[in-house]
């Protein structure tokens, strides 16, 4: 097996790209539940978002108005999710699955209506690459960063936004507060329910945009199955990523990496792959975010304790 | 049901019953109307879309066979689900739970070189819904032990049973002879014979005879007044000396074993072998039958036979009509957020 050729510079840019849809819904995923909003319809928002983002660049011919429809599509499911949390206050884990599901149906109808039943996608035109010019030519670095298309900036630039709401901004207090104590932000006169309104209408149009990525800045094309639990991904990485919108960046990009070597081992052939069903790379992303939400959980219930130090402990009822 | 309503008198209780029913009925009702716009837009008739909807169900003997055999695993989930999400234990990897049931006891029954059938069938049943509880138990053992949120676990569990059910069929029980990717079939003698009159295998009366037994358990059992317990308040339920995370672990072993259960039920009854197709989602419609059964037996019984209903009158729409088939999806997906605001009314 040639080592060199699955560690070449292809595989950090392939992990940073393969990174960035699932990065984009776990941090809009990550802003929600600051705000105390368990948002469990990330799968569907990313998957409309995903189906919207192809009809709009199919259509309109242009990658821009495919990305706009992918957003304003996640937008609205965010809402819907909104109506039903916020509004309506039913249970949220519930209200999370129905969104899903009512995604998938609607996508599917959607598709199949457009499309016909063949189940082939036409495809699309994809977002060029930038290559910012200078930069670019640094060795290893450049084609890694500096090679990818302009989403990628974006799905960055918009992390580390967050990253500043949350933690440099009175807002972002006010966001943090509400997920933390709602009835003190209440009584310092913080809108409990329009601060959750406003992070999931943001969490939605972050999952849109994932599903836009995914498929105008990547795969040029779409089904049904297109997001293949990014989604659930996503909201496991939140965990992983203890609630730090940049920590959970980070898993995201172990993610991406971890994905793009299975790949790439799947496709070289002989070495150690020789013999090992390809069913079991198929299921590896799935076991690792497995495994990586079991010992985050384990871990941080561990780090997280100082916080009930000193708080009397009855059997069940910690927490 | 509500705090309240334990502790209010058996009068009350029934209006809150009438109650609930009245606000399902109105969620089913807009659910439909609601469709009508999917319908307009897919450009049909509304009515005589759904007229040839309900005639393709429930018009012909034939027709409602073929809503009985889509209801089995629809029914038989359906309750496994009702009973946990009543717990607060929202196991939504009843998919996964489906293959690798149906895996266990397929493989059970292909393998195993008993020639007496009946005892066949009943060991393959039983391995199904052990393969299916295994699954299921894992995610409950997560929870448990480490609180790990098993509505993830779950999902993510699907994927990996899957792909081994794909593994299974493509490798060591592959048919070489089939001419598309399948295990070699089950024995004949298992096949599970159609009702008289129906085209509909007995597997419905074993969903069937679920529904008292999962009313008892649910209504009439300290089991069941635990798991309603903690589904009120899981805190207060430990307090009160419930073992919740034993619950947990019980409450995925008990969905993963009845979807299990369905997914051998499936291979026994209807495919005959194990494919990839066996399941037409069926873990997921699932979930969508619980919550318009209202997490009640019965309710999960209506609501199987609705949905398998929606499915035959779908194709059978789509087929005269020239219908996009998926519309049945785009339905059964509004149907889900109205039953959750017809639920925030019910209790108003």
């Amino acid at each position: 097996m040639d080592w060199s050729a699955i560690f070449g510079v292809s595989l950090f840019a392939a992990g940073l790209r393969l990174a960035m849809p699932t990065a984009l819904a776990a941090v809009g995923e990550c802003f929600c539940e600051r705000a105390g909003v368990l948002n469990l319809g990330l799968e569907g928002m990313m998957l409309a978002g995903a189906f919207a983002s192809f009809v709009g660049a199919d259509y309109a011919g242009s990658a821009a108005v495919g990305v706009a429809a992918g957003i304003g599509v996640g937008v609205l499911l965010g809402a819907v999710m909104a109506f039903l949390s916020v509004h309506l206050k039913t249970e949220q884990v519930i209200n999370g699955i129905a969104i899903v599901i009512f995604a998938q149906g609607l996508t599917a109808f959607a598709y199949e209506k457009i499309y016909g039943q063949s189940g082939a996608s036409p495809q699309i035109t994809p977002l060029a690459d930038v290559r910012i010019p200078g930069i670019a030519s640094i060795p290893w670095l450049g084609p890694v960063l500096f090679e990818q298309n302009v989403l990628l900036y974006v799905s960055l630039a918009l992390t580390f936004g967050v990253w500043l709401l949350l933690y440099r901004t009175r807002f972002g207090l006010s966001v943090r507060a509400v997920g933390e104590a709602p009835a003190a932000a209440d009584a310092a006169a913080v809108s409990v329910d329009r601060v959750r309104w406003l992070a999931l209408l943001v969490c939605g149009g972050m999952a849109g945009l994932g599903g836009a990525v995914l498929v105008v800045g990547q795969l040029s094309l779409f089904n049904v199955g297109i997001t293949a639990g990014r989604g659930w991904v996503a909201i496991a990485l939140v965990i992983f990523g203890r609630w730090n919108p940049l920590l959970v960046l980070g898993g995201a990009l172990l993610f991406g990496f971890t994905d793009a070597l299975q790949l790439r081992i799947q496709a070289s052939s002989g070495g150690i792959n020789a013999g090992v069903p390809y069913e079991f790379f198929q299921a590896l992303p799935y076991l690792i975010t497995l495994a990586v939400m079991v010992a985050a959980t384990v871990w941080s219930r561990r780090n997280a304790q100082p916080s009930a130090l000193g708080v009397p402990f009855t059997k069940g009822v910690s927490q | 049901m509500t705090a309240l309503e334990l502790a209010l008198p058996q009068e009350s209780r029934r209006a809150a019953q009438i109650r609930t029913v009245g606000a399902t009925l109105a969620a089913v009702a807009l659910g439909l109307a609601a469709g009508s716009i999917l319908i307009v837009i897919a450009g049909g008739r509304p009515w005589s879309t759904y007229a040839d909807m309900a005639k393709g169900a429930f018009g012909s003997l034939f027709g409602f066979s073929a809503v009985l055999v889509q209801a089995v695993p629809l029914l038989v989930i359906g309750l496994g689900l009702a009973l946990a999400f009543r717990g607060r234990v929202y196991n939504i990897g009843a998919e996964g739970q489906f293959y690798v049931g149906a895996l266990a006891g397929g493989a059970a029954v292909i393998l195993l070189p008993i020639h007496v059938y009946p005892l066949l069938i009943a060991l393959g049943m039983i391995a199904g819904a052990a393969g299916g509880a295994a699954w299921g138990w894992l995610v409950g053992k997560l929870r448990a032990r480490w609180g790990v949120n098993e509505v993830i676990t779950s999902l993510l569990l699907n994927y990996i049973g899957i792909f081994l059910f794909s593994y299974a069929v493509r490798k060591p029980l592959r048919d070489p002879d089939a001419s598309s990717l399948a295990s070699k079939a089950v024995p004949e003698g298992t096949r599970l014979p159609n009702l008289p009159h129906l085209s509909t295998h007995i597997g419905i009366v074993v969903g069937l005879a679920l529904v008292p037994l999962l009313a008892y358990v649910m209504d009439r059992t300290p089991f069941g007044f635990r798991v309603r317990m903690m589904g009120l308040n899981a805190d207060a339920a430990s307090v009160a000396g419930v073992d919740t995370g034993r619950m947990v672990v019980r409450l995925m072993v008990i969905s993963g074993g009845l979807a299990g259960l369905a997914g051998i039920i499936q291979v026994l009854g209807v495919q005959g072998r194990l494919d990839t197709s066996l399941s037409q989602g069926y873990g997921f419609t699932a979930i969508v039958v619980a919550l318009l059964g209202r997490l009640r037996a019965v309710g999960v019984l209506f609501a199987a036979l609705l949905l398998g209903g929606l499915t035959i009158g779908g194709q059978a729409a789509s087929i005269d009509q020239g219908l996009p088939y998926a519309i049945v999806l785009g339905i059964q997906g509004v149907f889900v957020v109205f039953v959750l605001v017809a639920d925030r009314f019910a209790r108003a």
